[in-house]
C-alpha cells in the first residue's frame, strides 16, 4: 500500500506542537517550583513552616516536625493527635496537608493546573502524531529510530501522566517532561526519518510483539530513572540536612515528594517494565530463530538487551534484600538505564549488527 | 540467587568486547578489516581471543562457573525448601511490639475466643498457623523459596538446551544461481558447522532448487533503493525421489522440512560469462555469483577464474553494477535493481596458482603468477565482450541471474530452551515479589476484664513496601471481626475497645532513616459507620489512601481507594 503523505505530514506537525506544548508545560512546571502558592507561602512564614514542612523521609527533621505537630513519631501519631478530627498524619506540614506527597501540595495551585492541562494537551497531540504515523505507513509506527523514540517519549509520558494524577506527584513533572522535550526534539531534528516502508527483515507480526514489548518497557525505565536521579538529589539532601549541612527545605527539594515515595514510585516503574523487558527479550528470541535461524547469537543488540536485563534484574534483588535498599539500589537501577540507553543510542546508531534498523546513515 | 546473579553480571560484562569488537564468528570480514586498520593491536586481542569473545576459554569459565554455582545450589536449596514446607510458624514473641510492625486494641470477646477468630481469618487467607498459650503465629509465602528454586533449576535447564542444540545440532549455508539446485549432504553445502555428536549421515535428506528469486525496491521518495521484499521460489523435495513442492521462501517465512529449516539469508547477482580461449574453444560458460559491497546500490565484486583456457589460465576482477552511472569518471550503481546492468572487469593472464598449495576463495584471484592485460576499461552491457591481446581469447558479457544463499539450520534445544527461559522468568517473578512474612496475635485479658489483643508482623524481604498496607488490612479485618461479637462497651472515642494504635518500627540493621510511612493519614473515615470516632488501622503503603485531612480543605476524590 502507498505511504498516506498526508497523514506523515500531519504526524510530524502534531510532534512539533507536542514538543512546544510539553516545553510550556516545562516552564508551568518550573513556574509552581519558583512562584507557586506554596513558595510564596513559605516565604511569608519562614521560620514556622521550616519546622513543619519537613518532609516523611528525612531523619532529623522528622523527628523535629513529629516534636512540632505532638510526638508523631516515625510515621504513626498515636490515637491522641488523630482524635476526633485528626489533623496528626503522618510527618505533615503544620497546617495539617496529608503526608503521603510529603512536601508536595494537597492540591494544586494555578500553576500546577495549566502544567498538567498543558502537559494532557500535549500528550494527545503526541497520540495523535503516533496514531497518524502509524495510519500513513498502515503497519505500527515503530520501525525505526525516529518512530521509536517518538513512541517510547509518549509511552513516558502517558506513564509519568498515569503516576502524577494517581499519587499527585505534581512537583516531578519538570524532572520529567524535561528530557522528554530534548528527546523529542533531537528526534523532530536530528534523526527525523520520513515516512516509509519497512525492510523485509522487519515485516512479521513479530514486529508487534516484540517492538512493543520493549518500547513499553522503556517508557516505564525511562521514567523509573528520572524518578531515580530525582530521588537521588531528594535523598542526598535529606542526608546533608541530617547532618546539618543543609537545609532540608532548601531550594526546590521542599516541593519534592519525600524522598521514599521518588523511590516507590520508581520501584514500580521497573517493576512494571522488568517483565515486559523480560517478554520483549523471550519474543526477540523467538523472532530471531523465525528470522536467522537461531534465538540468540550475541548480536550486540542482544548481548546489551542482556546485560541491561541482569542489571534490572540485580536492581530488583537488591531491593529484595535487606541492606541494599535505597541509595545503593538506585545506583544498580540507573546503571541498568546507562546500559538500556547505550544499547538505544550507541549500538543501533553506530556498531553493525543485524538490529541496525534504525534507518539513519 | 545473589552468587547467581552476580556471575550473570560477570557474564554479560564479559560479553561487551563482543559487542564492540568484530567477532570472528559473526562477521570475518570485519575481523580481518579491523586487523589491517589496527595492525599493532590486533594480534594482542586475539591473544586475548576478543575476536571470539563467546567461543573463548574465559567466557566457558564464567558459564562454567555459573553451571557449578547453580548446581551447587539447588540441592542445598531443595533442602530448604522441603524443610520450610514442613516447619510450622515459630512461637510468637513474648512482646509484639517491638516487631517491625506492631498494633494493640481491645476487645469484649475473650482471649480464647479472638484467638480461634484470629486464627480462622489466617487459615482462611492461606496462611500456616501455629496456635499456642495465648497466641497465634502465622506465616506465609513459601513460594518465594519455590521460585529461588525455580529460576536455578530453569537456568540449568537453559544452559543444558543451549548445549543439546550445541551437541545435536548443525548449521549450514548454500549459495544457490537461480536455475541450480542442491541436496542436503555435506560435499553440496559451501559451510557445514556441525555439533559436536552429527555425522554427515544425520543430514535430512531433502533436495531443493531455486526457481527464480525476486526482489523489489522502493523507487521513488527517500527511502529510495531500500528493499521492500524479498522472495525466493524454490521447489523442494523432502526425500530422495519424493515429488517437488514449490515455496515462496522470504525472509521471516523460512521453510520447515523435517525438522531442519531453510532460511533466505541473503541475495545478489550472478553475470554470466561466456569465455573463448586462444584455441577458439568454450572454456567458461556459467554464471559468477559477485558479493555487494555497498546496499544502496549494490555494487558488487567477484572473480573470473579459468584454468582450462589456452594458452594462458585467465582470471578477471570484476565489478557488477546493477544501474551504472558515470560520476566524474568513477562507475557506480545508482540503485539496486537491474535497470541498466553493466560490469566492469580488470583482466588477467598467467599461472592461477590453483593446483597445490593452500585451497583458494572462489572470490579471491591470486595474481601472483598473473600479469595484467592492456584492455580498455570499458563498462560491458549484456551481450558485449572484450577481446584479449596476444591472442588470448574472448570474454562476452551474456546476461546475469540472481542468486539467493539459504542457511540450513537444526537446533533441537529450540524448544527446551524457550521453555526454561520462561521457566526463569516465572521463578525470578516469585522470587522478587512474594513477600514471606509472619504474623502474629496474642491475646490477654487486662486487669479490668476486657481482652487486650495485639498483632505484630514482620517480613524478611520486602521490596514493594507492601507489608504495611496487608498488615494494616489484616489489622482492619481483625479488630473488625472481633468488635463484631457484642456485647461491649459503648462506642465513644477513646474508650476500651474502640481505639487501635499501630506502631512502626525500621528492621534493624537496614541502615537506613526511619523508613516513613509514606501515606500513614490516619484519617480515614471509621471502619464501620456505627461506631464513629473510631480511628481507622492506617494504611501505611504510599501506594495506601490520600485521603485529605478534615482541616477544611475540599476533599479530594481518593483515587487509590482498594489499592
Amino acid at each position: 500500500m502507498p505511504i498516506n503523505y498526508g497523514l506523515a505530514n500531519l504526524s510530524h506537525y502534531a510532534f512539533l506542537l507536542t514538543v512546544v506544548t510539553y516545553a510550556l508545560a516545562v516552564l508551568a512546571y518550573a513556574g509552581d517550583l519558583a512562584f507557586g502558592r506554596e513558595v510564596l507561602a513559605a516565604l511569608k512564614s519562614a521560620p514556622r513552616r521550616e519546622a513543619a514542612l519537613v518532609g516523611v523521609g528525612a531523619a532529623a527533621p522528622a523527628q523535629e516536625g513529629a516534636a512540632a505537630s505532638g510526638g508523631a513519631v516515625s510515621g504513626v501519631a498515636p490515637p491522641e493527635a488523630g482524635g476526633g478530627a485528626p489533623t496528626g498524619s503522618v510527618g505533615t506540614a503544620g497546617d495539617g496537608s496529608p503526608g503521603i506527597q510529603g512536601r508536595a501540595a494537597p492540591r494544586m495551585g494555578a500553576w500546577v493546573r495549566v502544567a498538567l492541562g498543558l502537559t494532557m494537551v500535549g500528550l494527545a497531540m503526541h497520540i495523535l502524531g503516533v496514531v497518524s504515523r502509524g495510519l500513513a505507513v498502515h503497519r505500527l509506527p515503530w520501525g525505526d529510530m525516529y518512530e521509536f523514540v517518538t513512541t517510547v517519549t509518549c509511552v513516558a509520558v502517558a506513564f509519568f501522566l498515569f503516576l502524577m494524577l494517581r499519587y499527585r506527584a505534581y512537583r516531578l513533572g519538570l524532572f520529567v517532561l524535561g528530557p522528554v522535550v530534548v528527546l523529542l526534539g533531537i528526534a523532530e531534528t536530528l534523526i527525523y526519518t520520513p515516512a516509509g516502508q519497512l525492510p523485509p527483515a522487519l515485516q512479521s507480526y513479530w514486529l508487534a510483539i516484540h517492538v512493543t514489548s520493549i518500547t513499553l518497557a522503556t517508557g516505564a525505565f525511562v521514567v523509573a530513572a528520572l524518578f531515580t536521579v530525582t530521588y537521588l538529589l531528594a535523598e542526598r539532601n535529606a542526608r546533608r540536612a541530617g547532618k546539618g549541612l543543609a537545609e532540608a527545605t532548601g531550594g526546590i527539594m521542599r516541593f519534592l515528594p519525600s524522598p521514599k515515595v521518588i523511590d516507590q514510585l520508581s520501584y514500580r516503574l521497573v517493576v512494571f517494565g522488568f517483565p515486559l523487558w523480560t517478554f520483549g527479550i523471550i519474543a526477540g528470541a523467538i523472532w530471531a530463530d523465525e528470522a536467522w535461524g537461531r534465538y540468540w547469537g550475541w548480536d550486540p543488540t542482544e548481548t546489551w538487551a542482556f546485560i541491561t536485563w541482569v542489571v534490572y534484574a540485580g536492581y530488583l534483588h537488591a531491593r529484595a534484600t535487606a541492606g541494599w535498599r535505597g541509595r545503593r539500589a538506585a545506583y544498580i537501577q540507573l546503571i541498568g538505564f546507562g546500559c538500556l540507553l547505550f544499547n538505544t543510542v550507541v549500538v543501533s546508531l553506530l556498531i553493525k549488527g543485524l538490529h541496525s534498523y534504525a534507518g539513519l546513515s | 540467587m545473589r552468587t547467581a546473579l552476580v556471575l550473570l553480571f560477570l557474564l554479560a560484562i564479559a560479553s561487551v568486547p563482543g559487542s564492540v569488537l568484530p567477532q570472528r564468528g559473526i562477521d570475518p570480514l570485519a575481523v580481518q578489516q579491523y586487523y589491517t586498520a589496527h595492525p599493532a593491536l590486533a594480534p594482542w586481542l586475539a591473544r586475548l581471543s576478543l575476536f571470539d569473545v563467546f567461543g573463548s576459554p574465559w567466557f566457558a569459565a564464567i558459564y562454567l562457573l555459573l553451571f557449578t554455582s547453580l548446581a551447587g545450589c539447588v540441592f542445598p536449596r531443595t533442602f530448604r525448601l522441603v524443610g520450610a514446607a514442613r516447619q510450622q510458624p515459630p512461637h510468637a514473641p513474648r512482646h509484639l511490639s517491638r516487631l517491625p510492625l506492631a498494633s494493640q486494641y481491645r476487645t469484649a470477646m475473650s482471649p480464647p475466643q479472638a484467638l480461634t477468630v484470629a486464627s480462622e481469618m489466617l487459615s482462611r487467607k492461606r496462611f500456616r498457623v501455629a496456635t499456642g498459650e495465648g497466641w497465634v503465629s502465622a506465616e506465609k509465602g513459601y513460594l518465594r523459596e519455590v521460585g529461588n528454586l525455580l529460576f536455578h533449576l530453569a537456568l540449568l535447564a537453559l544452559l543444558a538446551a543451549v548445549a543439546m542444540g550445541g551437541m545435536f545440532g548443525y548449521k549450514a549455508d548454500r549459495l544457490l544461481v537461480e536455475g541450480q539446485s542442491f541436496a542436503n549432504t555435506v560435499t553440496e553445502l559451501d559451510t557445514f558447522s556441525p555439533g559436536r555428536a552429527v555425522s554427515a549421515a544425520d543430514l535430512q535428506p531433502f533436495t531443493i532448487s531455486l526457481n527464480k528469486f525476486s526482489a523489489t525496491y522502493i523507487r521513488s521518495g527517500s527511502l529510495r533503493g531500500q528493499p521492500a521484499s524479498f522472495n525466493a521460489y524454490i521447489h523442494y523435495a523432502p526425500t530422495v525421489g519424493a515429488p517437488f513442492r514449490a515455496y515462496d521462501l522470504r525472509v521471516n517465512h523460512p521453510l520447515s522440512v523435517d525438522g531442519v529449516r531453510v532460511f533466505l539469508i541473503g541475495h545478489g547477482y550472478a553475470p554470466v560469462f561466456k569465455v573463448t580461449d586462444g584455441a577458439g574453444q568454450v572454456v567458461f560458460n556459467q554464471p559468477v555469483p559477485f558479493i555487494a559491497v555497498e546496499q544502496a546500490g549494490l555494487t558488487s565484486e567477484g572473480v573470473i577464474k579459468v584454468p582450462d583456457a589456452q594458452p594462458q589460465q585467465l582470471g578477471f576482477a570484476g565489478v557488477f553494477l546493477p544501474t551504472v552511472y558515470d560520476s566524474g569518471g568513477v562507475l557506480q550503481s545508482a540503485f539496486p535493481a537491474p535497470l541498466d546492468p553493466a560490469v566492469s572487469l580488470v583482466s588477467y593472464a598467467g599461472n592461477l596458482n590453483m593446483n597445490g598449495g593452500p585451497p583458494q576463495s572462489v572470490y579471491r584471484l591470486d595474481t601472483a603468477g598473473m600479469h595484467r592485460l592492456p584492455v580498455a576499461p570499458r563498462p560491458l552491457a549484456p551481450g558485449q565482450s572484450i577481446t584479449l591481446p596476444h591472442g588470448y581469447g574472448k570474454l562476452t558479457f551474456t546476461g546475469y541471474r540472481q542468486w539467493a544463499s539459504l542457511a540450513i539450520t537444526y537446533d533441537p534445544g529450540t524448544l527446551p530452551a524457550l521453555f526454561a527461559g520462561l521457566a526463569a522468568l516465572a521463578g525470578l517473578l516469585l522470587s522478587f515479589f512474594v513477600r514471606r512474612r509472619r504474623v502474629f496475635v496474642r491475646a490477654h485479658p487486662d486487669p479490668d476484664g476486657v481482652t487486650s489483643v495485639e498483632v505484630g508482623a514482620l517480613a524478611r524481604s520486602d521490596a514493594a513496601g507492601g507489608l504495611e498496607a496487608e498488615f494494616a488490612s489484616l489489622l482492619d479485618q481483625f479488630s473488625a471481626a472481633h468488635q463484631g461479637i457484642p456485647p461491649g462497651p459503648p462506642a465513644a472515642p477513646k474508650s476500651p475497645g474502640q481505639t487501635a494504635s499501630v506502631t512502626t518500627r525500621e528492621p534493624s540493621g537496614s541502615g537506613e532513616p526511619p523508613e516513613p510511612s509514606a501515606s500513614g493519614e490516619r484519617s480515614g473515615p471509621p471502619v464501620s459507620a456505627s461506631t464513629p470516632g473510631r480511628v481507622r488501622a492506617p494504611s501505611l503503603s504510599m501506594g495506601g489512601s490520600t485521603r485529605p485531612d478534615a482541616t477544611g480543605d475540599q476533599p479530594i476524590p481518593n483515587p487509590t481507594e482498594g489499592d
